[in-house]
């Protein structure tokens, strides 16, 4: 595969609270740069624990994780969370955005942690509030916007720092059709300038506009496949 | 956005959470104003009427506690307990002038006021009093009011004044000193005796030395001439001080405990936060947020309390201080905080002072929290529920 921007190499993670769970077993995957990737398989087998690993939100038990060559994995916390900062962005399935803020300073938070200056904060979330369709909402709190609303701040607010990738975390999960539909778009939108996309998710619909599809079953990659294969195979949206 | 304006959202999320949290240390450093603000108030009022007493010396009976050494300084009434016999043999001796008191109580309109006798010459001349009205006649039928006291039962010159039978004319009304002089009726000595039937006793001696240089042999000189206690000026107000600090430090102690248990308030505020918080705490890891960062987000909130809570403790305290003192002041041990001046409504010193405490013992209380809160795990936070 050329050019891969994220790299995971014999991801394991074992959780061993006095039981013991395996999330994860010898994962190893390459996103592409500029690549929408999907990651697929049924609740409860390793998609978000891998997405975590990819985003270092956590550390592996074993195995690595290489952003553009660099082990995110040996990475101390102070570098790990400046990483995270700069260079990735997250979106959730439950939007979490900070309720006590209004949509522009929940974008502002972003870059508030990357030290970004105040002045330049306010101009650049404004823009990217625009780019999500709520320059209309942007002194609206997170309790006076509806779901699809909430999870396109989350995007602007991902894409803050201007990150080389998005990680998304069931971002479609608790929206309505339409809602899907439109924030959908707006990943499209945000995909077509360039940045590199990884989904966690179950929805069909989202899976339909990847290019790559991951698939994880018992904490394995099971399947990686293109979208000229999944069309090829007649198999769309799988 | 700034990390002041999320903290302030972050605490003012629960208003009335804020609010209890907020009173908790207020009133604490409300306390430790008020004992501080009244202390030094207390302090310096001693210092203003050991200035004022105009003598190198002081001639007691043996035995005297603390509380009657006070009295000293307070014009309250004292025990008659000196012979006329030890009055004159000090006043024998070359080089002081001894002035003897009385201190008596007198009751006027239902109140009681004290009541000094005194021997008016050396007596005017020791305290370098001035005439506000009328004249200086101490006799046995003529006696000198306070500034004061003269206010206070509008006690105008030629008033009768009746004490404990006998009739007497006001025949002047001293100028203020500032001090307790001004709150007291002055009666010739001989005529108090008879009055209150002392048998020619005084209650202490004040003595005026030539030689401030040759005190300690004035001492050794008076106690060689009669068994009585001597002690300096000095002396006197360093152990009277002591008394009102270590007083005063027993009392700050107590309000300490009141901070302390709004410390803990602070603590379990911020710990709640921090379960209520816990996905939020997650996602500011997610967004990049050093756990340096997250720590000084959490101590910032105390932080806040702290200095928030300190400022209307140091505005409360000072009010309540202020509006106290003559209430306190009943109490003869703390009589001087009843005259004017002596407790300040604003003291730079104690505000600071206060503010700092308030801000340390507050950010102390949140070091425990902070600390949870940065080492929470970004997944296990996110995954919350």
């Amino acid at each position: 595969m050329s050019d891969p921007i994220l790299r995971a190499e014999g991801l394991s993670k074992v959780y061993d609270g006095g039981y013991r769970t395996v999330a994860l077993e010898g994962v190893s995957l390459e996103i592409p740069r500029g690549s929408l990737t999907c990651i697929m398989g049924p609740s409860g087998h390793g998609k978000s624990t891998l997405l975590h690993l990819l985003g270092g939100l956590d550390r592996p038990t074993a195995g690595k994780v290489y952003l553009d060559g660099e082990d995110l994995t040996s990475l101390g916390p102070n570098r790990l969370a400046e990483v995270r900062s700069r260079r990735l962005g997250f979106v959730f399935q439950f939007f979490n955005l900070l309720p006590v803020l209004t949509a522009l300073e929940n974008v502002q938070t972003a870059m508030l942690l990357a030290g970004v200056p105040r002045r330049e904060q306010a101009d650049r979330s404004r823009a990217l509030l625009r780019l999500v369709g709520l320059e209309e909402k942007m002194h609206a709190r997170p309790g006076q916007l509806s779901g699809g609303q909430r999870q396109r701040v989350a995007i602007a607010r991902a894409l803050a720092n201007d990150p080389d990738i998005l990680l998304m975390d069931e971002p479609t999960g608790n929206l309505d059709t339409r809602s899907e539909e439109d924030l959908l778009a707006h990943i499209r939108a945000v995909h077509a300038r360039g940045k590199t996309i990884v989904i966690v998710t179950h929805s069909e619909s989202v899976a339909a506009m990847a290019e790559r599809i991951v698939r994880i079953r018992d904490g394995r990659v099971v399947d990686g496949e293109t979208a000229a294969r999944r069309f090829t195979n007649g198999r769309p949206g799988r | 956005m700034t990390y002041w304006r999320l903290i302030w959202r972050n605490l003012t999320r629960r208003r009335s959470r804020f609010v209890f949290t907020l009173s908790a240390i207020a009133v604490g450093i409300a306390s430790v104003v008020t004992l501080l603000s009244l202390g030094i108030g207390l302090e310096a009022e001693i210092r203003r009427q050991a200035e004022g007493l105009g003598a190198e010396l002081l001639v007691t009976p043996k035995g005297w506690c603390a509380y009657e050494q006070i009295s000293v300084l307070t014009g309250e009434s004292l025990p008659e307990a000196l012979a006329a016999a030890v009055v004159d043999r000090i006043r024998r001796i070359d080089g002081l002038t001894a002035v003897p008191y009385l201190t008596q109580r007198a009751v006027i309109r239902n109140q009681p006021v004290p009541l000094v006798g005194v021997l008016a010459g050396p007596m005017k001349e020791l305290r370098g009093w001035g005439l506000a009205r009328g004249e200086y006649r101490l006799d046995g039928r003529h006696v000198v009011v306070g500034h004061a006291v003269a206010e206070q039962f509008d006690l105008h010159v030629g008033a009768p004044l009746r004490v404990r039978g006998s009739e007497f004319t006001v025949a002047g009304v001293l100028a203020p000193v500032g001090n307790r002089d001004d709150l007291a009726v002055y009666m010739d000595l001989s005529v108090a005796q008879r009055v209150y039937r002392t048998g020619g006793k005084v209650s202490f001696v004040a003595v005026r030395v030539d030689d401030v240089r040759r005190i300690d042999e004035y001492i050794a000189k008076i106690q060689s001439a009669a068994n009585v206690a001597v002690v300096s000026d000095k002396q006197l107000l360093r152990s009277v001080l002591a008394i009102v600090g270590s007083v005063g430090n027993a009392l700050q102690l107590i309000a300490a405990v009141a901070v302390l248990a709004a410390c803990f308030g602070i603590t379990n505020t911020m710990m709640t936060a921090i379960y209520e918080r816990r996905r939020e705490i997650g996602v500011l890891d997610a967004l990049g947020a050093k756990k340096s960062t997250i720590f000084f987000v959490f101590v910032g909130e105390s932080a806040v309390y702290g200095l928030l809570g300190g400022v209307l403790g140091v505005a409360a305290g000072f009010a309540f201080s202020y509006v106290a003192a003559p209430y306190i002041g009943r109490d003869e041990f703390t009589a001087f905080l009843g005259s004017e001046q002596s407790v300040k409504v604003f003291d730079m010193g104690i505000t600071i002072e206060a503010l700092v405490f308030a801000v340390l013992v507050a950010v102390l209380s949140g070091l425990y929290p902070a600390l949870r809160a940065a080492k929470l795990s970004p997944v296990e936070a996110i995954g919350y529920e």
